[in-house]
C-alpha cells in the first residue's frame, strides 16, 4: 500500500514536472515566435489595411499580394524587378566565401594545433583579437584595397572581403576543436610517413565534419545576413540581397510599404531559415562534437 | 642528388609555416594594418576624406566632450552585462528543459533558432511595432482588460536600451541554447542517475553539478555574445535609430555616423580606437592566462 | 559532381560576369529615392536620359535620410571608382567640390542660361569659387502645417498665425478630446517642427545669424531659450504613439482624422492626394505659424570627374536632362516639390503647390528663403549633428529644462568647431 502511494505520488510528481517542462518550453516558443507572427499577418495584408492601423491583428482579407512583388516586381531604385536578380547574387557571394573561409580556417587550425611552433600560440591570439574589429573602422581602407586589386564593385570583392574576416572566426572553431583530438594520432601517422597534407585530408578533415557543419552555419548566417560590406562594396546590379531589401524597406522620405517589406524580409531570410531547419540537427550535433571543449 | 632531399627536408618543414603564411598576410593587412591606419586618422584632422596631418589628440578631447559619446559608452556597459546575463540564463533554461526527452524537440528547437537567421533590417520593424504601446503588447494587453498594464519603454530614454536589450536577447537566445545543449549531450547521464539515486532533486543536481561542468560551453557562448553585443548595429539602426534622442546610442553606431553622416573622420576614428582598447583591456589579461594554461598542458 | 561542386564551379564561372560592365553610351548615378512616388519621379529624367540615346545604370541606396548613400559614395571614391553621377543632399555637393572630384558645368550653364532661371538663394548649394558643380531638380518646402479640414470645421478652428494661437488651438483640440499634433519621436521630424519654431518666432535674421551663422551669443540668446520653451509646450500636443512612428503613418492619422495636424514637408501632401482628399476641400495647407518663410530643401546632381568621352558625353546629357523645364515640371508632379527652375508653368500644380509658387516669390523678394536645417542645408553636418542631439534629447527628456538645452547647445557647436 504504502509503495503504490509513494510511486503515485512520485508519478504526480513527474507529471507536474513534465507539465513545467512543456507549458515553459511552448510558451517561450510563443514569445519567441510573436515577431514572426507580426511579419507573416502584416504580409497577408493589403497596404490600406496596415495603414488603417492594423498592425498585429488578424487581415480582414488574406492577399499574397505582397509576396508576389517582394519577389518579381518591387521597385529597387528604377529596376523594377523584385528580390530575385539579388538573390542570385548573395548566392554567388555567400557560398564561395564560405567554402573559403571554412577551409582556410580548418587549415589554420590544424596548423596551430598540430604543427606547433614558437609563436603559434600568439597568432592564434591576434586571430581571436581581429574577431572583435569594429567594420565601421575598415570600411575606407579596404575599398582603396578592392579598388588597386581591381575588385571594386563586384561580387568577387565581397567573397575576398568575407574570407578575410571570416578566417578569423572559423580558425578560432577549428582550432578549438582540433584541440581535443590527440596528438598522438598524427604523430603515429607522421611515424607511418604520412605528410603535412596527407595527414589533414586522411585523418583531420574525417573527424572535423560536425565542425564544418558549425562553421559553415556561422559564417552562411554572417555572410548571408551582411549589410554593411555589401552596401560599401557593390552597387546596382551587383548588389546582394541585403542591400536591395534595404532598398525597399528604408523609405525616408516616400511611403512605406509594409506589408511588402515584411514579405520581402521573409524571402531574403529563406535560405538562412532553409540552414537551420535542415542543418539545426548537425549544427548541436557538430558543437557537442567537442566544439565547445576548447 | 644530396642537396634536393635537403631542401625538400626544409621545406617540408617550413610547410606548416608557408601554408599558414597566406592568411597571416591578409588578417595581418585587413585588421592590423587597417587598425594602425585608423590610428593615424585619429590623429589627424580628416573630417571627410583622410587626411595625414597631425593634430594631436585633439579628436580624443572632441570625441570626449560629446555627450552622444558618453551614452554610447554607458549603453554599451549596460547593454552587454544585461544581454549576456540574460541570454545565458535563458539558453541554458531552455537547453535544460530541451534535454528532458522532450517530443518536437527538433521543431521546439528551430523556433527558438529562427530568429539567427533574419536580418534586422526588418524584423526591427516588427520588434517597433510589438513595443509601441499604441500598437502593441500594450494595446493587446490593454484591449484584453488588462487597463493598467503599462509597456512604453521605448518612448521613454531611460528604459529605451533595454527593448534594445530584449531584441537582441530574443534574436541570440537560441545560439547559446544550441551550445548549452552541446555541452549537456556531451555529459554522462550516469552521472544524473548517481545522484539521483543518492536522493537529489533534479534541480539541486543541475545547479550544483551539471552547470559547472558547462564551463567550456560557457566560455564559448561568452566569447561569441560578446562578439555579438559590440558589433550590435543594425539592431540599434533597425529598432530605435540610436533614439528617442540620442538614448539607445552605442559606439557602432556612434562611428558609423562621425564618419559617414557628419564628416567627423577623426573622431570616428577615435571612437573606433577606443572600443579596440576596450576590448584589449578585457581581452589580453584573459588571452594570457588561457594561452598560460595551454602551455602547461591542457 | 555532386550537386554542390557543380554549384561551386558555376559560381567561379560566373564571377568575372558580375563586375559592371558600362556599356558605351550609359550613365550610372547613386541616389536614394527608393520610395514607389521617387522612383516614378525619377523616371521622368531618365526617360529624358534614354530619349538623348544614354542608358541610366541605377544605383540605389535608401536609408537613414541618405546616409547609407553618402557612405556609399565614399567608399567608392576612396576605391577609385566613382559614379558617373550623384543625388546631392545639403552640403555633399559643396564638400565634393571642395575636394575637387566633381565636373565643371560652367559651360552648360552659360549656354543655356540656366543661372537666371534658379532662386539665387538656392546657388550656394550648386556653385562655389565661381564653378557650378551640379543641377537641380526641384525644391521641397518644409515648413508645411496639414490639416484635417473637417476636425478644423467642427471644432472652430482656423490655421494660427502665432506659436502662441497655435498652441492655445492645441489646448483646444485636447480637450475635445482630439490629438492636436502627429508627430514622432524620431529626431529629424522633431527638428523639423524646431526650425520652424525658429524661424517663426525668431525671424529670417535670427535663423541666419543663430543657425547658419552659429553666433554663440545667438544661440545661447533667449530667443534661443524661448524657441525651446515653445517646443515643450508643442511636446504637450502629441499622442503617446510617437515612439519610432514613420511620417506618413502620422500623416495618415491626420488624414484618417486621429489628429488634427501635423509639421512636415511638401513630401505628405502625396498622402492625402492619395486618398483622394483634395486640399482646400477635406484637407488644408498652410504655412508653420510666426514670420512667413520659405525653408527649403533641394535635391541637385553633381557629376563625377572620369576619363572616358562616353560618360562626360552621358552626363552633358543627364545635366540637360535635369534642367529641362518640361521635366522639371512632370518631375515634381509627381514627387510632391515644385521646379527648382522658377520659369515653369504652374498651371496643373495642385493648390498647395500653386501656394508655394507663390509663397516662394514672396520669400525670394523678402530675404526669407532659407535653407533647411534638417536636411543638412543651413549648415555643415558636423554642426547639424548637434542641433539634431540636443533638440532630440529635449523632446523626449521632460526633466530637461530649456535653458540646459541652450547651454549643450552651445558647448556641443563649439565642441564641433
Amino acid at each position: 500500500m504504502a509503495a503504490e502511494r509513494s510511486s503515485a505520488s512520485a508519478r504526480r510528481a513527474r507529471l507536474v514536472g513534465r507539465a513545467f517542462i512543456y507549458g515553459t518550453l511552448v510558451l517561450l516558443a510563443l514569445l519567441y515566435l510573436m515577431p514572426l507572427w507580426v511579419m507573416v499577418v502584416t504580409s497577408l495584408k493589403s497596404l490600406d489595411e496596415v495603414y488603417a492601423g492594423s498592425f498585429i491583428g488578424l487581415p480582414r482579407a488574406l492577399t499574397l499580394e505582397a509576396w508576389e512583388k517582394a519577389w518579381a516586381t518591387a521597385c529597387i531604385g528604377t529596376e523594377c524587378g523584385g528580390l530575385r536578380p539579388y538573390f542570385v547574387n548573395s548566392i554567388l557571394m555567400t557560398v564561395p566565401a564560405v567554402v573559403i573561409s571554412t577551409a582556410i580556417g580548418a587549415m589554420n587550425g590544424y596548423i596551430l594545433t598540430k604543427w606547433r611552433f614558437r609563436g603559434a600560440n600568439l597568432i592564434f591570439g591576434l586571430m581571436l583579437f581581429a574577431c572583435f574589429l569594429p567594420f565601421q573602422a575598415v570600411i575606407l581602407p579596404m575599398a582603396q584595397v578592392l579598388g588597386r586589386l581591381g575588385l571594386a564593385g563586384t561580387i568577387a570583392g565581397l567573397v575576398f572581403v568575407h574570407s578575410v574576416y571570416g578566417i578569423t572566426f572559423t580558425t578560432l572553431f577549428f582550432r578549438n576543436y582540433f584541440v581535443t583530438i590527440p596528438d598522438e594520432l598524427t604523430k603515429a601517422a607522421q611515424i607511418d610517413g604520412a605528410g603535412f597534407f596527407r595527414i589533414f585530408f586522411a585523418i583531420m578533415l574525417p573527424a572535423a565534419l560536425p565542425i564544418v557543419v558549425v562553421s559553415s552555419i556561422w559564417q552562411f548566417t554572417q555572410i548571408w545576413n551582411d549589410f554593411l560590406f555589401g552596401v560599401s562594396f557593390t552597387s546596382g546590379a551587383s548588389s546582394p540581397v541585403t542591400v536591395a531589401l534595404n532598398n525597399i524597406v528604408n523609405v525616408t522620405m516616400g511611403r512605406k510599404q509594409y506589408n511588402v517589406d515584411m514579405a520581402a524580409a521573409m524571402i531574403a531570410a529563406v535560405p538562412t531559415l532553409v540552414v537551420y531547419v535542415v542543418a539545426g540537427r548537425y549544427f548541436v550535433r557538430g558543437l557537442t562534437a567537442g566544439a565547445v571543449k576548447g | 642528388m644530396r642537396r634536393a632531399p635537403s631542401f625538400r627536408d626544409r621545406l617540408a618543414r617550413r610547410l606548416p609555416q608557408l601554408v599558414l603564411s597566406p592568411s597571416l598576410v591578409v588578417v595581418f593587412i585587413g585588421v592590423y594594418l587597417f587598425i594602425a591606419w585608423t590610428g593615424w586618422v585619429s590623429v589627424s584632422s580628416s573630417r571627410m576624406l583622410p587626411r595625414y596631418d597631425f593634430v594631436g589628440l585633439e579628436q580624443y578631447g572632441r570625441l570626449w566632450a560629446t555627450p552622444r559619446w558618453q551614452t554610447a559608452v554607458t549603453n554599451l556597459f549596460i547593454f552587454t552585462a544585461l544581454f549576456l546575463a540574460v541570454t545565458i540564463a535563458l539558453g541554458l533554461l531552455i537547453a535544460i528543459l530541451l534535454d528532458q526527452r522532450i517530443r518536437a524537440e527538433g521543431f521546439l528547437r528551430t523556433i527558438y533558432l529562427y530568429p539567427m537567421a533574419l536580418s534586422f533590417i526588418v524584423t526591427g520593424t516588427a520588434w517597433k511595432w510589438v513595443m509601441n504601446p499604441t500598437l502593441g503588447v500594450q494595446k493587446v494587453m490593454n484591449d484584453l482588460g488588462w487597463d493598467s498594464f503599462v509597456f512604453d519603454w521605448i518612448t521613454r530614454p531611460e528604459f529605451a536600451i533595454y527593448c534594445i536589450v530584449i531584441a537582441a536577447v530574443w534574436q541570440s537566445t537560441g545560439f547559446a541554447m544550441a551550445i548549452f545543449l552541446a555541452g549537456l549531450r556531451g555529459i554522462d547521464n550516469s552521472i544524473i542517475k548517481a545522484a539521483q539515486i543518492e536522493g537529489a532533486g533534479l534541480p539541486r543536481i543541475y545547479w550544483s553539478i551539471i552547470v559547472p561542468m558547462l564551463r567550456p560551453a560557457l566560455l564559448s557562448v561568452v566569447v561569441l555574445l560578446s562578439y555579438i553585443s559590440i558589433k550590435s548595429f543594425d539592431l540599434v539602426l533597425a529598432l530605435t535609430n540610436a533614439g528617442p534622442g540620442s538614448a539607445t546610442e552605442m559606439p557602432s553606431t556612434f562611428m558609423f555616423s562621425a564618419t559617414f553622416r557628419r564628416n567627423q573622420m577623426g573622431v570616428g576614428a577615435a571612437s573606433a580606437i577606443m572600443m579596440l582598447m576596450a576590448v584589449a583591456a578585457i581581452f589580453v589579461p584573459y588571452l594570457y592566462s588561457e594561452l598560460r594554461e595551454d602551455r602547461h598542458g591542457r | 559532381m555532386t550537386p554542390f561542386a557543380r554549384l561551386l564551379l558555376a559560381t567561379a564561372i560566373a564571377l568575372p560576369d558580375v563586375a559592371p560592365a558600362l556599356a558605351e553610351g550609359s550613365l550610372e548615378g547613386i541616389h536614394h529615392w527608393v520610395s514607389e512616388s521617387e522612383v516614378n519621379a525619377l523616371k521622368v529624367i531618365t526617360d529624358k536620359l534614354a530619349s538623348k540615346g544614354f542608358t541610366w545604370v541605377d544605383s540605389a541606396v535608401g536609408g537613414l535620410s541618405g546616409a547609407n548613400a553618402t557612405q556609399a559614395l565614399r567608399t567608392r571614391i576612396a576605391a577609385g571608382n566613382p559614379p558617373a553621377t550623384m543625388q546631392f543632399l545639403g552640403y555633399e555637393g559643396i564638400d565634393w567640390a571642395a575636394e575637387g572630384v566633381l565636373v565643371s558645368l560652367n559651360d552648360l550653364y552659360a549656354a543655356n542660361g540656366w543661372e537666371a532661371a534658379l532662386p539665387p538663394q538656392i546657388l550656394q548649394f550648386v556653385k562655389a569659387d565661381d564653378t557650378f558643380f551640379a543641377t537641380p531638380v526641384n525644391m521641397h518646402r518644409q515648413n508645411w502645417v496639414w490639416a484635417n479640414k473637417a476636425i478644423f470645421d467642427q471644432h472652430d478652428i482656423t490655421p494660427p498665425t502665432t506659436w502662441e494661437e497655435m498652441i492655445a488651438a492645441g489646448d483646444k483640440l485636447r480637450a475635445a478630446g482630439v490629438t492636436p499634433l502627429s508627430l514622432s519621436d524620431e529626431t529629424w521630424q522633431i527638428l523639423e517642427v524646431f526650425e520652424s519654431i525658429l524661424a517663426g518666432q525668431g525671424g529670417a535674421e535670427f535663423y541666419r545669424t543663430a543657425v547658419m551663422g552659429l553666433d554663440p551669443d545667438a544661440l545661447a540668446s533667449e530667443t534661443m531659450v524661448k524657441a525651446f520653451d515653445t517646443l515643450r509646450a508643442v511636446s504637450g500636443m502629441v499622442d503617446e504613439g510617437i515612439a519610432g512612428r514613420d511620417w506618413a503613418v502620422a500623416t495618415g492619422r491626420v488624414a484618417a482624422g486621429e489628429a488634427a495636424m501635423q509639421i512636415m514637408g511638401d513630401w505628405a501632401k502625396g498622402e492625402f492626394l492619395a486618398k483622394g482628399m483634395q486640399p482646400g476641400v477635406e484637407f488644408l495647407c498652410f504655412p508653420t505659424p510666426g514670420e512667413a518663410h520659405f525653408s527649403f530643401v533641394i535635391d541637385a546632381f553633381g557629376m563625377f570627374r572620369n576619363s572616358d568621352p562616353n560618360v562626360t558625353a552621358a552626363q552633358i546629357a543627364w545635366a540637360e536632362s535635369i534642367m529641362d523645364p518640361e521635366v522639371q515640371r512632370q518631375f515634381n508632379l509627381i514627387k510632391g516639390s515644385i521646379p527648382a527652375r522658377i520659369d515653369v508653368p504652374v498651371d496643373d500644380f495642385d493648390a498647395c503647390a500653386k501656394q508655394g509658387f507663390a509663397d516662394r516669390e514672396a520669400a525670394i523678394a523678402s530675404g526669407a528663403m532659407l535653407p533647411g536645417l534638417t536636411d543638412g542645408f543651413a549648415v555643415p553636418p558636423q554642426f547639424a549633428g548637434v542641433f539634431f542631439d540636443v533638440v532630440g534629447a529635449f523632446f523626449v527628456t521632460a526633466g530637461m529644462t530649456s535653458q540646459d538645452a541652450v547651454s549643450s547647445l552651445v558647448a556641443g557647436i563649439e565642441n564641433a568647431r
